[in-house]
């Protein structure tokens, strides 16, 4: 019993990892309509950030990480500028393409600038070695602070979203530009706030997962993007809980299927493999599409002829 | 596409002849002569097609002649330079094969690097474990790709758009997983191919064979292109809708789309595996997604001559990038060359969709439109000062 606690805790910490990536993901998607399959080169480039600002230039944790947050609300801006707006008109498979092609930019230059990032750099958090366990169930500090980091961000999000004039007139650019234009919302500004607020969200989840894995790479989440991409589309690709749901549905499915293949064989064939779990995942999602087009929890699609 | 109209003469067969006998002698302009219209049409018609036949003619007579004139220019290096433009045939069939699906179908799928990987190990396992010959692996390699298409393009009519693009991103990172499982699971790095038939063994046999099969697959898609298939496509990519409603049977034709293009890939994917002499899951890799798209778009969606100019830029610019040091020190930064490259991929292609979204094809067709508006102004100036002189 407490080992199957144990898998849904990690489960569920993966899955609000792929969650909160999903969040960043979803926002943009719904704002500019750019599927950003930069998402994860962004955050992995704030984890980075984070660990030169530590062993670097010295500084400490709780130093380093408002830096890094603005780090990504300026590289949000920058990101928004130099490349969402002029693609802005373009068909979303032609900025689906662009943001494959941003990818291996940012890549480039970080790698240019911090050339040992191509291999892992190890990262200490002041959560390494803490933990708690109640009832035969193991629970780290990191994985308390990555579950109450989202929890915290997601309350702020809404309310933002929700309550404040600004997060009502981004609400309303999301729904409708034109209207939202007519109406006196100022479009583009609205577009660079939402590149700036979802490339913070890419910082917390960079700094997150880093913590957890105890380093820091310019590819950290190549691995991984897929999976918050599958996320964010069972939870529909609008909503943003949704998306999180989604990534925790993802997460929790990646860590029971483990548990179930661990050191199973079929011939010679190792199934507890990443890769076949990967297949196993991704076969599961295409059925989920086939059946429901628009995701688990998305509204039904419309056609306009 | 402004050949279509050179097409229409060649169809009424043997009458053109009569037709440019007829009308030759004397011309359309001439005097007293009343050649029928038709007849006239058909000799510029005609003489259209010959001049739009003669560049191609002319560049597979200069492709069929560079392995001669690699060995008369670089002597011994002869091989490994002809070696390398056989990879940039190879680039422009499975750019083709994307532009196929991508540019007149309008699919927006990622997924065309997983049957470039899946046809080459394909090809490595019945070749190299099962004994096989050479031919038939690569025929049952090929056909495992259409049934691979199929088996994609079924459920890729019901995902659309995003959905579409991002369950064919997952696909070839899944069969890059799977394939690598397959690796470890035989304790190799990657399937080598260490026995292949002599021709293709060679650089030399090798240019030919890719030369041959590239040019007849391209041959054989350019005339699918312009017949009720390709319209087909072209009709789906302008308007889904307005194509239905023309009776264009979407379901058909989409899927038909996939299955081709995951032919041609898996076409590639054999000659790749070839190219290398061996197999890799790498080959089924966002990367190479990135490589394929990065190809189509540079060059000019929706067009042949932009896949080959698109796979020859993605060719050649590693080989340029080539003759640099490595690595590359910009003030404080060193940048590895594989990096650098990768990089400038990205930002070519960034630049390219931002700034010239026909690509390649586009800028040349630009260049050619104001190249003949100048000659046509110099042209009506001359008229003028003749007129007043």
């Amino acid at each position: 019993m407490a080992a199957v606690l144990q898998v849904l805790l990690s489960g569920l910490i993966t899955g609000t990892i792929y969650g909160l990536l999903a969040l960043g993901i979803v926002l943009v998607y719904r704002t500019t309509n750019v599927l950003n399959f930069a998402y994860g080169a962004i955050a992995a480039v704030c984890s980075c950030f984070l660990v030169v600002l530590m062993t670097g230039a010295h500084l400490s944790f709780w130093v380093a990480v408002p830096l890094t947050l603005v780090f990504g609300a300026v590289l949000g801006v920058v990101l928004e500028r130099v490349f969402a707006r002029p693609v802005l008109h373009a068909p979303v498979f032609t900025k689906v393409i662009a943001t494959l092609a941003l990818v291996l930019v940012l890549q480039t230059v970080a790698l240019a600038i911090w050339p040992s990032y191509a291999e892992p750099i190890p990262l200490q958090t002041p959560f390494v070695g803490q933990a708690a366990r109640i009832g035969g169930v193991f629970i780290p500090l990191t994985d308390v602070v990555i579950l109450g980091t989202t929890a915290v961000l997601l309350a702020l999000l809404s309310l933002f979203l929700l309550r404040t004039r600004l997060g009502i007139a981004l609400r309303a650019t999301a729904d409708d530009l034109n209207a939202a234009r007519l109406v006196g919302v100022p479009a583009a500004r609205m577009f660079m706030l939402v590149w700036a607020l979802s490339c913070v969200l890419a910082a917390v989840a960079g700094i997150l997962f880093a913590s957890q894995q105890q380093l820091a790479q310019v590819t950290l989440f190549d691995p991984i993007l897929i999976f918050a991409f599958v996320g964010a589309v069972l939870g529909g690709l609008e909503s943003l809980p949704g998306a999180l749901i989604g990534g925790i549905v993802v997460g929790v499915a990646d860590n029971v299927l483990a548990l179930v293949l661990a050191g199973r064989h079929v011939g010679a064939v190792s199934i507890s493999d990443p890769g076949l779990r990967e297949a196993l995942i991704f076969g599961g999602f295409v059925l989920v599409l086939l059946l429901r087009p628009r995701g688990l929890l998305g509204i039904g699609e419309q056609r306009r002829v | 596409m402004a050949e279509h109209d050179t097409d229409i003469p060649a169809e009424s067969g043997p009458a053109t002849e009569a037709g440019v006998a007829a009308a030759l002698p004397r011309g359309p302009g001439s005097p007293g002569a009343a050649p029928p219209a038709a007849g006239a049409a058909r000799a510029q018609g005609v003489a259209a097609m010959v001049r739009g036949a003669l560049g191609p003619l002319v560049l597979l007579v200069v492709l069929f002649l560079v392995p001669m004139l690699c060995d008369a220019l670089f002597g011994e290096s002869a091989g490994f330079q002809l070696h390398r433009l056989s990879l940039i045939g190879i680039f422009v069939l499975a750019a083709f094969a994307q532009n196929v699906l991508t540019g007149y179908a309008a699919q927006p799928s990622l997924g065309n690097a997983a049957f470039f990987g899946v046809s080459a190990y394909l090809l490595a396992w019945l070749t190299q474990d099962l004994g096989q010959s050479y031919v038939v692996g690569a025929i049952i390699a090929v056909l495992a790709c259409v049934v691979l298409g199929a088996i994609v393009g079924g459920p890729a009519l019901r995902i659309s758009g995003t959905y579409l693009a991002i369950a064919t991103l997952g696909l070839v990172l899944v069969a890059g997983a799977l394939l690598n499982l397959w690796d470890v699971t035989a304790g190799r790095q990657n399937y080598a191919l260490e026995t292949l038939p002599d021709i293709v063994g060679d650089d030399h046999g090798l240019y030919y064979v890719v030369l041959v099969v590239v040019v007849a697959l391209l041959f054989l898609g350019r005339n699918v292109l312009r017949s009720r298939v390709g319209r087909a496509w072209v009709g789906i990519r302008d308007s889904e809708v307005a194509a239905e409603a023309f009776g264009v049977n979407l379901t058909r034709f989409k899927l038909l789309a996939f299955i081709v293009s995951a032919a041609l890939t898996g076409v590639a994917g054999v000659l790749y595996a070839t190219w290398a002499s061996t197999a890799s899951y790498t080959m089924s890799s966002a990367d190479q997604t990135i490589a394929f798209l990065a190809m189509i778009i540079v060059g000019g969606l929706g067009s042949i001559p932009g896949s080959i100019l698109g796979a020859i830029f993605v060719g050649f610019l590693p080989i340029l990038l080539g003759q640099l040091p490595d690595p590359v020190v910009v003030g404080p930064a060193q940048i590895q060359v594989a990096t650098l490259t990768n990089g400038l991929y990205g930002l070519l292609l960034l630049l390219v969709l931002i700034l010239f979204p026909s690509g390649l094809v586009g800028l040349l067709q630009r260049g050619q439109a104001l190249v003949t508006r100048a000659v046509g102004r110099v042209g009506a100036l001359g008229a003028q000062r003749g007129g007043q002189a």
